[in-house]
């Protein structure tokens, strides 16, 4: 799959390297364009499936993920993608990323986190760091920032990864293997945003990242590295917790239709009095 | 004959029980009955009561006559109630409640048991014959708790006081909102997510046991918000899909009316009312979202919007809900309330048991989701079917499922969805007609006041006066057709709704220039009786 499409997006935007990532995770993985369904909400990350030659539901802001599990319940052989950026997940469909994860059904939450809202222009996100001015801040924001792969582990995510924009080969191996797991996958991105975001830039990154060499299975010691943030923030698979049952569905939907005979048989089980 | 039954008492009494075993062996005794309640929004405590009409003949609305009988478990029920009972009437409260529950604790070493003497008494009352219920109570100790009844009956010389003759032929139970699951499972819906709201869980409740033996899937979600966009998600990939909420619940899912207007995915939304504004009465009826359904979601595209007011017109409904929304490729909205929702009523009507399927088409690579067509209807499919991808969208988008801010296509995109609206009007349910076409006076109603409106005809007209009534199961769109050759503009038209403003009088207006001359419209959180709306039209005629 190669989709060359002009974006919506900045020059030098983190989405690109993100797109780069996604497509040759996707071109790797034993899985058709066919057989690929992308969710997303609103934002510019949100725009990330019209730039894949892929299947997808471009849905309301904060909403990708019921659309995501929605699709996983009805068609469980689809892969199943919920795409979207730290405002659309964390914070108008937060809700939803709390109680997907507790229901642990085999999808992959993808988030473009740049710790701003982009398209508002500037405004603080649930990601974004104390202190930091923009328009609706004009004094510094002045809430302590979600930390959403703590929050993921806390309620029981069975994968959580922390991937960066600016390394886009290590973020497709992620990526690739949040996919391939079995169960809720998380990856959150570090996303710079070249416009609105002067603080995590590139550079800023650069200087921070280190590759974590493999994930730890101890939850309270996955809370530790998922709470580092300052001088040095880890990227990789920080959590990986296989052999959580995986929520599915007791029979087959699609294609098994209810019969007439089920039908007679819940009409004279539940609504005759006499056989 | 008919005996008219009140059991009251505090919640966690056993009302529901007593109803349930009383209908259940009505039933199986092939009597006609109808049954509904008015319960509080609480666990324990309060006021509830039950209500029976049963009948010689087929009966779907309260009488609203005085009640043969009352039971009353709390002292609030003799307050409340014992002024509306008949004459010579059986009043059980007390001392006499007393006894049977000391007989439950004493003989059977169970406090539940005084659920079924009462029942045993109710029957004796109507007088049953013990030999008969042998017949369908197969388990010893349960006759036993209900020979105990008829015992209690006779002592109190309360024994045939009320007789009914049993002579239903058909013998299907349903209450309004398993009308509405079973037709709903009928129109091949396959996905249900729904978030718990009275008076609209049962359906959840009976979707979910469906699921158990069926290729249904329920999902309860975090939110009404999550529900319906899981349903969109069902929908998109493959399967007929729906939500049920009430007011409160619908009001969050708005914004995702509008998402399945513009993304053109098929959805059935059933809103079960009662009294707003806000949580209002969160356990009693109106038919006050109306408006609100009609104006849900933001832009313009099109829907429908049904109120079916009986058992097998929700059976229909629901069903064909499933084939409109796809043909159509839109959301259709069901309306019901409380009151049909929470009504037990045994069904004359055949009810159908084919099932409908969604039609799966297969496309190539070139597959356009939003092709331009002549009808606005672009041809659907599902992802993973071919190598048609499946691309959808809430921004404006380009026939592919691209996102476009071309303003011309934005236009013609417009003009595509309205186009389906348009045919969406020659696809209408007719109004039902009853009584006298030629009367000067008709009664216009919608919903659940059906079976109420109905039964008032027929008295009015026993007693020597002419009237005629519509009623309307599609509420939106309305056409001209649906009111063709009933000379409207001659009659007088009296309105009758469950709600403060006349909101159905309002569309008619609006719709189609019909005007209503009064308007009778309750809107205290119960029904009308027979008897009241036949009292309430005899002061307008």
């Amino acid at each position: 799959m190669e989709s060359k499409i002009e974006t919506a997006w900045c020059p030098g935007c983190g989405n690109l390297g993100i797109r780069n990532a996604l497509e040759t995770a996707l071109q790797e993985l034993p899985v058709t364009a066919k057989n690929i369904v992308f969710t997303s909400g609103i934002g510019q990350a949100a725009k990330m499936p019209h730039y894949l030659d892929v299947n997808y539901f471009n849905g309301l802001h904060g909403r990708s993920i019921p659309l995501a599990v929605g699709i996983k319940l009805a068609r469980p052989e689809l892969t199943v993608i919920a795409y979207s950026g730290d405002g659309c997940i964390y914070g108008e469909g937060g809700n939803h990323f709390i109680h997907t994860i507790r229901k642990n059904i085999d999808i992959t939450i993808l988030v473009s986190d740049n710790k701003v809202y982009g398209l508002t222009k500037g405004q603080s996100s649930p990601t974004t760091d104390m202190g930091i001015k923009n328009s609706l801040d004009p004094a510094g924001n002045e809430n302590t920032p979600l930390n959403p792969l703590s929050l993921a582990i806390s309620m029981g995510a069975p994968f959580v990864a922390r991937g960066f924009a600016g390394e886009p080969e290590h973020l497709k191996i992620i990526i690739k293997e949040a996919i391939l797991f079995p169960g809720t996958a998380l990856v959150d991105i570090l996303q710079p945003c070249v416009t609105f975001n002067r603080i995590n830039t590139y550079q800023y990154y650069r200087e921070r990242v280190y590759k974590l060499e493999s994930p730890v299975a101890d939850r309270f010691e996955a809370m530790k590295i998922a709470e580092t943030w300052g001088e040095r923030i880890p990227i990789g698979i920080i959590y990986k917790h296989e052999g959580v049952p995986v929520r599915g569905i007791r029979q087959n939907l699609f294609g098994n239709p209810v019969s007439e005979e089920e039908m007679i048989r819940l009409l004279t089980a539940r609504h005759a009095s006499r056989v | 004959m008919e005996c008219n039954l009140l059991v009251g008492g505090e919640a966690g009494q056993g009302l529901a029980s007593i109803e349930i075993e009383l209908t259940t062996l009505l039933f199986r005794l092939n009597y006609c009955y109808f049954a509904t309640k008015n319960y509080m929004s609480r666990i324990r405590g309060g006021h509830n009561f039950h209500m029976f009409r049963i009948s010689d003949q087929p009966v779907y609305a309260l009488s609203g006559k005085p009640w043969n009988m009352i039971i009353a478990l709390d002292d609030e029920t003799e307050t409340r109630h014992k002024p509306a009972l008949k004459d010579g009437g059986n009043f059980l409260a007390g001392e006499q409640i007393r006894e049977i529950e000391k007989a439950a604790t004493d003989t059977y070493h169970n406090p539940v048991a005084s659920n079924t003497i009462i029942t045993g008494i109710i029957l004796a009352t109507m007088g049953v014959q013990t030999e008969a219920i042998e017949k369908i109570v197969d388990d010893p100790l349960h006759m036993e708790q209900i020979r105990t009844g008829f015992a209690f009956s006779g002592n109190w010389k309360m024994t045939k006081r009320f007789p009914v003759i049993a002579q239903s032929v058909n013998r299907l139970q349903f209450d309004g909102n398993q009308a509405l699951a079973f037709g709903a499972l009928l129109g091949g819906c396959q996905f249900m997510a729904a978030y718990p709201m009275t008076p609209a869980t049962s359906i959840m409740m009976y979707v979910t046991r469906a699921a158990l033996e069926m290729p249904v899937h329920f999902e309860q979600a975090e939110d009404e918000i999550s529900a319906v966009n899981m349903a969109l998600g069902a929908s998109y990939a493959g399967l007929r899909a729906m939500v049920a909420t009430s007011g409160g619940g619908f009001a969050l899912m708005t914004e995702s009316v509008s998402l399945s207007g513009m993304t053109e995915t098929p959805i059935v939304i059933i809103d079960a009312q009662r009294p707003g504004p806000s949580t209002g009465l969160p356990t009693r009826t109106e038919q006050g979202d109306l408006n609100f359904v009609l104006h849900a979601g933001h832009g313009e595209f099109p829907r429908a919007v049904f109120a079916p007011g009986s058992i097998d017109e929700a059976v229909i409904v629901a069903k064909n809900s499933f084939d409109l929304a796809d043909r159509y490729q839109m959301p259709v909205i069901i309306l019901t309330d409380q009151y049909f929702a929470d009504s037990m009523q045994i069904v004359e009507e055949q009810v159908p048991t084919d099932v409908s399927d969604r039609d799966y088409r297969t496309f190539d690579a070139g597959y356009k989701r939003y092709q331009l067509t002549a009808d606005g209807i672009s041809p659907l499919t599902y992802p993973g079917l071919s190598d048609a991808l499946v691309r959808v969208d809430s921004d404006e988008h380009t026939e592919e499922g691209a996102i476009t801010e071309d303003l011309n296509l934005r236009i013609r995109m417009m003009d595509k969805r309205l186009k389906k609206g348009e045919l969406l009007r020659k696809d209408a349910r007719m109004p039902g007609f009853f009584g006298d076409r030629d009367a000067d006076v008709f009664l216009v109603c919608w919903g659940s006041n059906k079976s109420i409106v109905k039964e008032a005809v027929e008295k009015i007209r026993a007693g020597g006066r002419q009237i005629g009534a519509l009623h309307f199961s599609q509420v939106y769109p309305l056409t001209q057709e649906m009111v063709a050759g009933y000379d409207l503009s001659a009659k007088r038209l009296i309105g009758i709704e469950n709600n403060a403003t006349g909101q159905f009088a309002g569309l008619l207006k609006r719709e189609l220039d019909i005007k209503m001359s009064d308007l009778i419209l309750k809107y205290n959180g119960e029904c009308f009786t027979v008897l009241e709306l036949c009292r309430l039209i005899q002061e307008k005629i």
